[in-house]
C-alpha cells in the first residue's frame, strides 16, 4: 500500500496554455480518490503527470514519500481504451504488466488473474477476438499483475454500456479489496465516482484547479437505490454547479428546469 | 493462388493457340503456347535456361539482401532519431528522385562492367521502398501503445524491440515485397547494361536474333520467379502477422 501526494502541481504547455494550476491532492494508502469534472478541466493531464507520461511545470508528485520524475514501478494504469498490444495473446498481454516479476511468478499470477476476471480459456486468444468489456478486463488485469502501490484509472469505463460498466465496477472493487492499491481515477460520471470513491475531487476548468474535495462516507457495498447514495450524488452535482457558476458570467448560467441542476 | 486465378491466362493461351493453328494469326512475332513450351524445354534441356535463371536469381538475391538491409537500417535510424532524420532524409529523398537508369553509366564508371555494378543497381532499387516503408511505419506507430510500454517499465530498447518492432512488422513486410518487385525490375536493367548470362541477357539476345520465343520464355520465367519469391515473402510473414485484425484475416 502506498500513499500518493500531489503538491502544488501545475502544467503550462510550451504555447503558453495553462492546463493545471496549483493542484493539491493526497490519496492515502489504499484509498480510492476520484477526480471529477467536465471536459477541459485537466483531469487526464493530471493523470498523465502522475503516470510519468508528462512532466509538471510546477510542484511535485510523491509516491510513498518519495518524489518521482517519470514513470515509476509502483504506479500502474488503465487507460480510456484498453490499449492491448494486438500482437500478444490475452495471456501475454496480462503478463506484459509484470515486467519486474520472474517468469514463474508472472505465469502464476497471469493464470490466477485470467480466472479472476472471468476469462478462463481466453489466454490463447488474440485481443481482436475480445469485446470492449473483455478487453478492458484484460487491461485491468495487466495493470494489477505487478501488485502496484498506485493504480491510475483514466475513464476506463466511459466507452462501455451500462451493464458492462456496472460489472467492471464490481470487478475493480473486488480486486481493490484483495490487493488494496491506492486508486486515483478520473471520471466525468457522478454515479461512478460515488459508487467507487472514498473521496471526490471536483475540478473546475481553464485552467484546471481543485474546486472542492468531498468525502463519500457511504458504507460498502454501496446501494445505488438508497436515499443516502442519491443524496450524495445530489451533493456532488450541486458542487459541480457551484464550480461552474463561479466560472461563467451571470447571463451564461447553466440552464435546467427551475430549481434543478442541469446535470440531473 | 486459387484455381480461379489461372482462368484468364489459360483461356488467352488456348485462344491464341487456336488462332495461330487455324491461320487467323501469324505466330512469328507472338508464338503460340505450344511453341513457347517447346522452346522452354529446349533451353532447359541444353542447361542454358538454368544458367540464366541462376545468374539472375543470384544477382537478385544478393542485391535484395544488401538493399533491404541498408534500407531497414537507415529507416530505423532516421525513424528513431529526429536529428538523423533531419540530417539524412532530405538527401535520401533527393537521391530517390533520380531516375534509376541515370545511375547506370556512373556505376559502370565507378564499379566496372561486371557483377559489382549490377548488384549496386539492384540494391539501390530495393533500398528506397524499404527505407521509406520502415521510416513511415516507425513514424506511424501508435503513441498510445508506446505509452503502455513506458508505464509498464520498458526501457527505450525494450520499447524498440517489444512495441515498435512488432508494430512496424506489417509495413516492413509490405515494403520488402515492393523492394523485391523493384529488384526484379532493376535486374533487367542491370543485365541489359552488359551481361553474358541472365534472363535479361536472354531478352536482349532474343531481340538481336529475332527470337520472339526466347523473349517470351524469359518474360514468363521472370513472372513465375517473381511470383514465387513474393509468395515466399508472404509465407514468411503469415505466422508473424497472424494477430492482425484485417479483412483478409476474417475471410
Amino acid at each position: 500500500m502506498t500513499q500518493l501526494s500531489i503538491s502544488h502541481v501545475g502544467k503550462t504547455y510550451a504555447d503558453g496554455t495553462e492546463a493545471l494550476r496549483d493542484i493539491q491532492v493526497r490519496a492515502n494508502e489504499g484509498e480510492i480518490v476520484a477526480i471529477l469534472g467536465g471536459s477541459g478541466c485537466g483531469k487526464t493531464t493530471l493523470l498523465r503527470l502522475v503516470a510519468g507520461l508528462d512532466t509538471p511545470t510546477a510542484g511535485t508528485i510523491a509516491v510513498g514519500g518519495e518524489s518521482i520524475a517519470g514513470t515509476h514501478p509502483a504506479i500502474s494504469a488503465v487507460f480510456q481504451e484498453p490499449r492491448l498490444l494486438p500482437w500478444l495473446k490475452v495471456g501475454a498481454n496480462i503478463a506484459f504488466g509484470g515486467q519486474q516479476l520472474d517468469a514463474i511468478e508472472r505465469q502464476r499470477r497471469t493464470d490466477a488473474l485470467i480466472e479472476r476476471i472471468g476469462l478462463s480459456g481466453y489466454a490463447g486468444r488474440w485481443p481482436r477476438d475480445l469485446s470492449g468489456g473483455q478487453a478492458q478486463r484484460v487491461a485491468i488485469a495487466r495493470a494489477l499483475i505487478g501488485h502496484p502501490g498506485v493504480l491510475l484509472l483514466d475513464e476506463p469505463f466511459s466507452a462501455l454500456d451500462p451493464f458492462t460498466r456496472a460489472s467492471l465496477h464490481q470487478l475493480v472493487l473486488g480486486l481493490w479489496a484483495e490487493l488494496k492499491p491506492t486508486i486515483l481515477m478520473v471520471t466525468h460520471d457522478v454515479d461512478e465516482a460515488v459508487t467507487l470513491a472514498d473521496r471526490i475531487v471536483v475540478m473546475k476548468p481553464r485552467p484546471g484547479r481543485v474546486h472542492e474535495i468531498m468525502t463519500v462516507d457511504l458504507p460498502r457495498p454501496r446501494d445505488k437505490l438508497s436515499s443516502a447514495f442519491e443524496m450524495m450524488k445530489r451533493r456532488v452535482l450541486r458542487t459541480i454547479d457551484r464550480s461552474l457558476e463561479q466560472e461563467q458570467p451571470p447571463t451564461a448560467r447553466p440552464i435546467g428546469p427551475s430549481g434543478t441542476s442541469p446535470w440531473l | 493462388m486459387k484455381p480461379i486465378g489461372f482462368i484468364i491466362p489459360v483461356v488467352l493461351g488456348i485462344a491464341w493457340e487456336v488462332a495461330v493453328a487455324s491461320g487467323l494469326a501469324a505466330g512469328r512475332l507472338m508464338p503460340p503456347p505450344s511453341y513457347l513450351l517447346h522452346s522452354a524445354a529446349a533451353l532447359a534441356k541444353s542447361g542454358e535456361l538454368w544458367t540464366h535463371v541462376s545468374a539472375t536469381m543470384t544477382r537478385i538475391g544478393l542485391g535484395f539482401l544488401f538493399g533491404a538491409a541498408a534500407g531497414t537500417a537507415m529507416g530505423v535510424l532516421t525513424g528513431a532519431s529526429g536529428f538523423l532524420r533531419q540530417l539524412l532524409d532530405p538527401s535520401i529523398q533527393a537521391l530517390r528522385a533520380i531516375p534509376s537508369l541515370a545511375w547506370v553509366p556512373l556505376f559502370i564508371l565507378w564499379l566496372g562492367i561486371f557483377e559489382t555494378s549490377k548488384l549496386a543497381l539492384i540494391a539501390m532499387g530495393v533500398f528506397f521502398p524499404v527505407y521509406l516503408g520502415v521510416l513511415s511505419a516507425i513514424q506511424g506507430v501508435d503513441r498510445k501503445l508506446v505509452e503502455v510500454g513506458r508505464v509498464f517499465g520498458l526501457t527505450t530498447m525494450g520499447i524498440a524491440l517489444r512495441i515498435t518492432g512488432p508494430a512496424i512488422l506489417p509495413a516492413w513486410i509490405a515494403a520488402l515485397r515492393t523492394g523485391l518487385g523493384l529488384g526484379f525490375m532493376f535486374v533487367v536493367a542491370a543485365e541489359l547494361m552488359g551481361a553474358s548470362e541472365g534472363l535479361g541477357y536472354l531478352l536482349l539476345d532474343g531481340q538481336q536474333m529475332g527470337r520472339a520465343d526466347s523473349i517470351l520464355v524469359a518474360m514468363i520465367v521472370f513472372a513465375l520467379l517473381g511470383k514465387a519469391c513474393d509468395s515466399i515473402l508472404v509465407a514468411i510473414g503469415v505466422p508473424l502477422l497472424r494477430w492482425q485484425d484485417t479483412v483478409r484475416a476474417r475471410l
